[in-house]
């Protein structure tokens, strides 16, 4: 099948338009958190990592969510379309989940007293961390493109599957061990301004997202196209 | 339905007749999980934290380490003699084929257990009087849905290069529900509580097998067909 | 009235880690695109 790499190209300019423009936005966020939104009170300016924490959360449960569905997709219809998305929202899904590993400790610390409290959210976000990287790992050890594409879609399927049940466990989990909880965390009676500045930031990552995947899928497909040009 | 299942453990028979007159892998598994009952012991200091607080996690921690290396073996032997390629061009339907592989699999891996349990007993000075019954079915659960993961998995890396690394990365994920709640039961078993208060934990566990045979039955024809 | 804790640093650091995080990802992605570019000549 034919890679196009004038089609690669536009995604690629399009790609790094709207990124620029995310982060733009989210500076903006940064911006408006810092200046413009009042201080939690109990919780003090840590309180304001949440507004970078939670929307990249979201961010990364889309991307996991989505790589999930291009690969039924991908077996289903057999386009390779699905194939190379998957593995485009994979890697970025990766870095929006490390994103949240990393700020949501340093929230926790000052918060919760510990760095790490196996908290619903954060350990989902581990685990999607260990699948999205034992795909990508994966996808690396395989050679051949269409049979790369077919046993990662049927893993990234598996991923779907196990999802429900990685939350069944750590609620299972926490019901036997409560946290010694300094503050009541994540979330506080949400002052208008909070939610607004909340709601902006998670549409400026949402944005942030489509820009890194469009970029990313862009450059995927011309970094194919120059192979099969070379080939 | 009757000649697929006949069919199933033909396959299973075969599979399971060649493993057994080698005897390396299973007595390499048997080993294996005697070794960490034996490292897990040492692990830990019997006057700080009591054996009870420590021992379910242990048993099923060596039960799924043991359960990985067990698998491991499933399919590499036959790309080594392309025999798999020839069961491919047979007329099975692949989801017979899965059965028969997964019923080999669970087979080897309980006989592992099997092994692991009275060390595990022995080992750690665990009273299986009231226990047992349950503990049984809860190792036949787990295991039951650990091994249809591991199945489809082994079919999978067995394409890749480090296949022996790839499986444990892709499959211990996956294997974290059914230990977190084979773990709570045991708890409660071995601390004397009645059979009735590990339902929900067993039902989940039911769950998590019906969710996982199934998607593994299904998926196994996208695994090993072009 | 409890008092606010002072735990500005805190913010600092997860602020400037995602930025870090997010910023080195894009530039990735601009070496990956670069590469392609030179490819091509």
């Amino acid at each position: 099948m034919n890679v196009d790499p004038i089609r690669a190209q536009i995604l690629i300019r399009r790609g790094w338009r709207i990124t620029l423009a995310a982060l733009l936005a989210l500076a903006v966020v940064v911006t408006l958190a810092q200046r413009f939104t009042p201080t939690e009170v109990r919780q003090g300016l840590a309180q304001k990592i949440f507004y970078i924490h939670a929307p990249s959360a979201w961010c990364a449960f889309l991307a996991v969510g989505l790589t999930g569905l291009a690969s039924i997709l991908y077996l289903w219809l057999g386009d390779q379309h699905f194939d190379r998305f998957a593995a485009t929202s994979a890697e970025v899904g990766t870095i929006f989940c490390a994103v949240v590993l990393t700020t949501g400790p340093i929230w926790g610390k000052p918060i919760w007293g510990t760095w790490w409290t196996w908290d619903a959210r954060l350990s989902l976000t581990l685990f999607l961390f260990f699948l999205l990287l034992g795909y990508q790992v994966l996808r690396s050890a395989i050679r051949v493109p269409t049979e790369r594409a077919r046993l990662s879609a049927v893993v990234g399927i598996m991923a779907m599957v196990l999802v429900p049940f990685i939350h069944l466990s750590v609620y299972l989990f926490r019901g036997l061990h409560p946290t010694p909880i300094v503050l009541k965390p994540s979330a506080p009676s949400l002052d208008p301004e909070m939610l607004r500045t909340l709601l902006i930031s998670f549409a400026a990552f949402t944005l942030l997202y489509v820009g890194l995947v469009t970029l990313a899928y862009g450059i995927r497909l011309a970094q194919e196209a120059e192979e099969q040009a070379h080939a | 339905m009757v000649e697929s299942l006949r069919l199933a453990l033909a396959i299973a028979a075969k599979d399971l007749r060649a493993e057994l007159r080698s005897r390396t892998s299973f007595l390499s598994a048997a080993m294996f999980a005697a070794l960490l009952l034996v490292v897990f012991n040492f692990a830990r200091d019997p006057t700080a934290v009591a054996t009870i607080d420590l021992a379910p996690g242990i048993l099923w921690v060596t039960v799924a380490f043991a359960a990985v290396v067990a698998m491991n073996r499933g399919f590499a032997v036959e790309r080594e003699n392309h025999a798999f390629d020839g069961l491919l061009l047979a007329p099975v339907s692949r989801e017979v084929l899965f059965l028969g592989k997964y019923l080999a699999n669970l087979t080897f891996v309980l006989l592992v257990e099997v092994i692991a349990l009275p060390l595990f007993v022995l080992f750690f000075n665990v009273d299986l009087s009231q226990a047992l019954p349950g503990l049984v079915a809860t190792l036949l659960l787990a295991t039951a849905g650990l091994v249809s993961v591991g199945t489809l998995f082994s079919a999978i890396v067995v394409r890749t290069r480090f296949a022996e690394l790839m499986l444990p990365v892709l499959l211990l994920p996956f294997m974290v529900p059914p230990l977190v709640f084979a773990v709570q039961i045991t708890m409660r078993l071995l601390t004397g509580r009645a059979l009735s208060e590990v339902a929900g934990g067993l039902r989940l566990l039911v769950l998590y097998d019906v969710a996982f045979i199934t998607v593994s039955l299904l998926l196994f024809s996208a695994v090993v067909d072009e | 009235m409890p008092e606010t804790p002072s735990n500005g640093g805190y913010m600092v650091a997860a602020y400037v880690v995602a930025t870090v995080i997010y910023l080195g990802y894009v530039l990735v992605l601009w070496g990956r695109a670069k590469r392609i570019e030179r490819l091509k000549d």
